[in-house]
């Protein structure tokens, strides 16, 4: 279901009617508008003396100079503090689209990090009113079509938006936040999406981290600060770094928020994938497509080698206990406390803020408060016709979905996981190729189905292979989930002690009892995460459920979304809106039952 | 394919297996002809295609595919198209199907495929879908050549909305025209495209990329009717320099950044005061400007296609379509222009008023599309996403 759709597109990079060749590849490597100044490297690969000149060039380039730059003076306070600032001018190298694609995707993964793991530390370690509630939420944005997240984007911190608005009331503004720096906005957005991705992994590894040990640590001397680092922090490092490939991956493969946001200029390799394969043009769509698989697998495999190097930590589910986040009064004025406090408001500009205004985007309209939106959701319910899309068929369909998702990712993902952990250094390989669905891009995926699978492959004898419909969908979206699944059991399973299974057989289990009673409890905080994931993929699923959905009834609730978008949005602003409610509560439910097996 | 579908969907959920997914091909490959082998009355052989029965069979199913908005909006067209046409033909019935997310490029898809197309008339076709048609599959493809002899109400379709096809396939239905959109209390009327140059529209205008939005690609073929082959991409390195900003989507540019009040200038349809005095809009913000005096016709086409089994119904629809009702109720329920010449076709006082329609209206045809357009759309892209 994987392998064939995506063999079937990217067989087009290499075989040029029916004989293999390597001239697409060649093209695009020595094209600088692909590789920038790259292109020349890969043109003449044995001119190392000319490329090593123009390197030393570049370099006898850079300068560093002492500045003074005077902090942004705000329009109405202009106020000015002189900051001495070390410039360091870096002459310009054409990045090519491969190379500014990786350079965003680095930022955008810095990012992501910086602004997760915070959250991740304050849910770890506090205990508050909403915490569990608010933990579950962390995965909403996931499952947000890209269109949304532009939309509430634009809301939130557009001129006329939420929060000059809010700015505004205290005299302030407005300012232009998307106009003036694009590339900050999109770099927001992306993290938008993928720094709940990292909190959620990482506080999943940190509450599974055994407090013995810190404790042992502590009573042989460390500091807190030294027992933190030499203790915890090795465990919570693979957490952080899965966390973080996935932010690469995934931003480096994104598609629509770059161009909602930021505009053509800030084009991704996607991008263009997507339009050779809109032009018809398979092999250059292929070859591009190949080159970012090689680049996605390629990290992958260098990440999944380091994994498998930490592991040997013994661990037992003895999470650290959870502080009160605000005891009393005076704890809640500590630095700590207040970075904390600090912190929440950013998240909460950042998260709630497009979230909240999609909201109020849905019941507003130019002239002001208005329900229309939403009656013609429900006018659409009641009477509209066959041919049109209809609100409840699509939430239906979403959570059939995605609880069908679950019965085939989670053990799927469990059982590779496993079967990696066990075989060592050739389960690095195996778990590489156990990636692929997330190393392949969306559209090349969606493409591959609609040839291989919706159009039928013709067999001999004059048989068809077909599958179209649900269970096309669940499949498409279970093969996209599962990867989740396994990148949160792998690191636990991985720590485990052997020696636990190796008693329990000793004392006459069977090795799935084993499984079963040893390592499953031990792992559930990560299966919880997996299948929280493998439920939001499958929500939040476009491209290819909107292929394989096309004229029949299988329709999604992003689907929908999508299809309300005519000339006006505010219907499909209201269905967004449903989606997020639907989603939230489905969120908290999964988290709230998951959370029985957490102990 | 529907009843493949069903079975596929039917058995794959019953045995869970990929048993269901197991089909047997019975017909004939028929379709492989779709192609282009059927038009021999484009290669010499000129015979009157679709010579006109005694007896037309205008029962049963006719099968139309359509673009969202024209069957899935508030005020769509779709249904009420559906009821007027099965009230005039009794003995049949009109079974909207949406057209897949990969548009026209899914039936050419079909078709390179040798997979049957069961529907059997396309409502929305652009020139471009027409040249996309053809630069890639046989030359009068996919669709049949019309005997216009057999639509009585073609001979109603003004002239300039002709779409060009050297083989016949398609007839206008309506058009829309690509002008810009701008708020009269922050910009004066740009008069013409160099005026967007300059220092007063620096950092103003919001376009659409070429390569994925309708109407960012008829902007991009307005400046190419204006400054030529050789001029166009010299046209847009100022107005890059002039910061124009180009988003991926029209939803992204008027919903997100245009009705946010990032800039106050955007590339849209010049109908765009029709929604917004029915949502209740300031209208200073949604003035019409047409640059050049011009406005870029984007007329939309229906046709038949090659496969269709109801060939007489088919007809009968397409002239049904041109008919002076169905002409006002496409017209403002979609919001875009009739096809057809004024005296046949009455509109709301309120459309006049707020519809807007160019002094000049300018397209670039069929023939200087074909073999073209991927290549100007591929050199304005790299020009711009160039780091």
């Amino acid at each position: 279901m994987l392998y064939l759709p995506t063999g079937i597109v990217l067989t087009n990079a290499v075989v040029e009617d029916g004989v293999p060749t390597l001239a697409p590849f060649v093209e695009v490597l020595t094209d600088p508008f692909y590789f920038g100044a790259l292109a020349d490297v890969f043109a003449d690969p044995l001119a190392i003396g000319e490329h090593l000149q123009s390197l030393a060039g570049w370099i006898a380039g850079i300068s560093v100079s002492l500045t003074v730059v005077f902090s942004v003076p705000l329009p109405s306070v202009s106020l000015e503090i002189p900051i001495p600032w070390l410039a360091i001018d870096i002459p310009g190298v054409r990045q090519g689209l491969f190379g500014f694609t990786a350079y965003q995707a680095a930022l955008s993964t810095v990012a992501s990090v910086a602004i997760g793991l915070p959250a991740a530390y304050v849910l770890a370690n506090y205990e508050f009113y909403g915490r569990q509630t608010l933990r579950s939420l962390t995965i909403l944005p996931f499952v947000l079509p890209g269109i949304m997240v532009a939309v509430g984007f634009y809301a939130m911190f557009g001129r006329s938006g939420t929060l000059n608005t809010i700015l505004g009331g205290v005299g302030l503004g407005p300012f232009a936040f998307v106009e003036s720096n694009p590339l900050a906005i999109v770099i927001l957005a992306h993290a938008f999406y993928n720094a709940p991705l990292v909190a959620r992994i990482t506080v999943a590894a940190w509450e599974s981290v055994d407090v013995r040990a810190v404790e042992t640590a502590r009573s042989l001397g460390a500091s807190e600060r030294r027992a933190f680092r030499d203790v915890v922090v090795p465990q919570l490092a693979p957490a952080v770094l899965t966390g973080a490939l996935l932010t690469f991956i995934f931003t480096f493969m994104t598609f629509p928020i770059v161009l909602a946001l930021g505009g053509l200029q800030l084009a991704t390799v996607e991008v263009w994938i997507y339009d050779r394969i809109q032009r018809l043009d398979y092999t250059e769509a292929a070859t591009l497509a190949v080159l970012e698989t090689i680049l996605s697998l390629g990290l992958t495999y260098a990440y999944l080698r380091y994994e498998s190097a930490q592991t040997g930590l013994s661990q037992a589910a003895s999470p650290p206990p959870k502080e009160a986040l605000f005891p009393d009064l005076q704890t809640t004025l500590s630095p700590r406390r207040l970075a904390i406090l600090g912190y929440g408001l950013v998240a909460l500009v950042l998260f709630v803020g497009p979230l909240i205004s999609l909201v109020i985007g849905s019941v507003t309209d130019g002239s002001g408060f208005t329900l229309r939106n939403y009656a013609f959701l429900l006018e659409r319910q009641l009477e509209g016709e066959s041919f049109q899309t209809q609100p409840w068929p699509a939430i239906r369909n979403s959570l059939l979905f995605g609880v069908a998702t679950l019965f085939i990712a989670v053990p799927m993902g469990i059982v590779i996981s496993v079967l990696t952990v066990r075989a060592g250094r050739s389960g690095t390989i195996i778990d590489t190729l156990a990636m692929l669905p997330l190393a392949v891009s969306g559209v090349v995926f969606g493409i591959g189905l609609l040839q291989g699978l919706v159009f039928g492959i013709s067999l001999p004898g004059g048989w068809q292979f077909q599958v179209t419909g649900a269970v096309a969908i669940v499949v498409a979206h279970a093969v996209a989930a599962y990867p989740f699944v396994t990148r949160n059991v792998s690191p636990l399973l991985s720590s485990l002690d052997p020696a636990m299974v190796e008693s329990a057989r000793a004392l006459g289990a069977s090795r799935f009892r084993a499984l079963l009673d040893i390592e499953l409890p031990l792992v559930a905080s990560g299966i919880v995460a997996g299948a929280a994931f493998a439920f939001a993929i499958s929500i939040g699923e476009f491209s290819s459920t909107v292929i394989l959905a096309s004229g029949s009834e299988s329709y999604t609730m992003p689907v929908a979304v999508e299809r309300y978008l005519g000339r006006r949005s505010g219907p499909a602003i209201a269905m967004g809106t449903l989606l997020l409610l639907v989603t939230a509560a489905s969120f908290v439910v999964i988290d709230r039952v998951g959370g029985r097996y957490e102990l | 394919m529907r009843r493949r579908t069903f079975v596929g969907t039917l058995g794959g959920g019953a045995i869970a297996g990929f048993a269901g997914c197991l089909s047997r091909e019975d017909t004939d490959d028929e379709n492989g002809d779709a192609n282009g082998d059927a038009n021999g009355g484009s290669n010499g052989d000129e015979q009157t295609p679709d010579p006109e029965p005694e007896n037309p069979d205008l029962e049963g199913t006719l099968e139309v595919v359509s673009y969202e908005s024209m069957i899935d909006e508030e005020t769509a067209a779709g249904p009420w198209l559906k009821e007027a046409f099965e009230s005039e033909f009794p003995d049949a019935e009109l079974e909207w199907t949406l057209l897949p997310d990969q548009g026209i490029n899914y039936y050419i898809n079909s078709a390179e495929q040798g997979e049957s197309i069961d529907a059997d008339v396309y409502l929305g076709l652009n020139i471009d879908d027409l040249v996309s048609v053809d630069d890639n599959l046989a030359e009068g493809g996919l669709f049949r050549e019309l005997n216009t002899d057999r639509i009585e109400r073609s001979g109603r379709i003004r002239d300039g909305l002709d779409m060009g096809d050297p083989h016949d396939r398609v007839l206008a239905y309506d058009t829309g025209y690509i002008s810009l959109v701008y708020d009269e209390t922050e910009v004066d009327e740009p008069q013409t495209f160099e005026d967007l140059l300059e220092s007063e529209y620096e950092e103003s205008l919001l376009a659409q990329n070429a390569q994925t939005s309708d109407p960012g690609q008829a902007f991009l073929l307005w400046t190419i009717d204006a400054f030529g082959e050789d001029g166009y991409l010299d046209y847009w390195a100022d107005l890059e320099d002039n910061g124009v900003r180009v988003l991926d989507s029209w939803n992204d540019s008027y919903n997100g950044a245009y009705m946010n009040e990032e800039r106050p200038m955007v590339v849209s349809y010049s109908t765009d005061q029709v929604f917004a005095s029915a949502s209740g809009h300031d209208l200073s913000r949604h003035q019409v400007g047409f640059l050049n005096d011009q406005g870029y016709a984007n007329p939309e086409g229906m046709a038949i296609f090659e496969d269709a089994t109801q060939v007489d119904l088919a007809y009968a629809f397409l002239d049904f379509v041109l008919s002076n009702s169905a002409q006002a109720e496409i017209a403002e329920r979609n919001v875009q222009f009739p096809a057809v010449e004024d005296e046949h076709v009455d509109l709301d006082d309120e459309f006049d008023e707020y519809a807007h329609v160019p002094p000049e209206a300018v397209t670039i045809g069929y023939d200087d599309l074909r073999g073209n357009l991927d290549g100007w759309v591929d050199d304005w892209a790299r020009e711009y996403a160039s780091q």
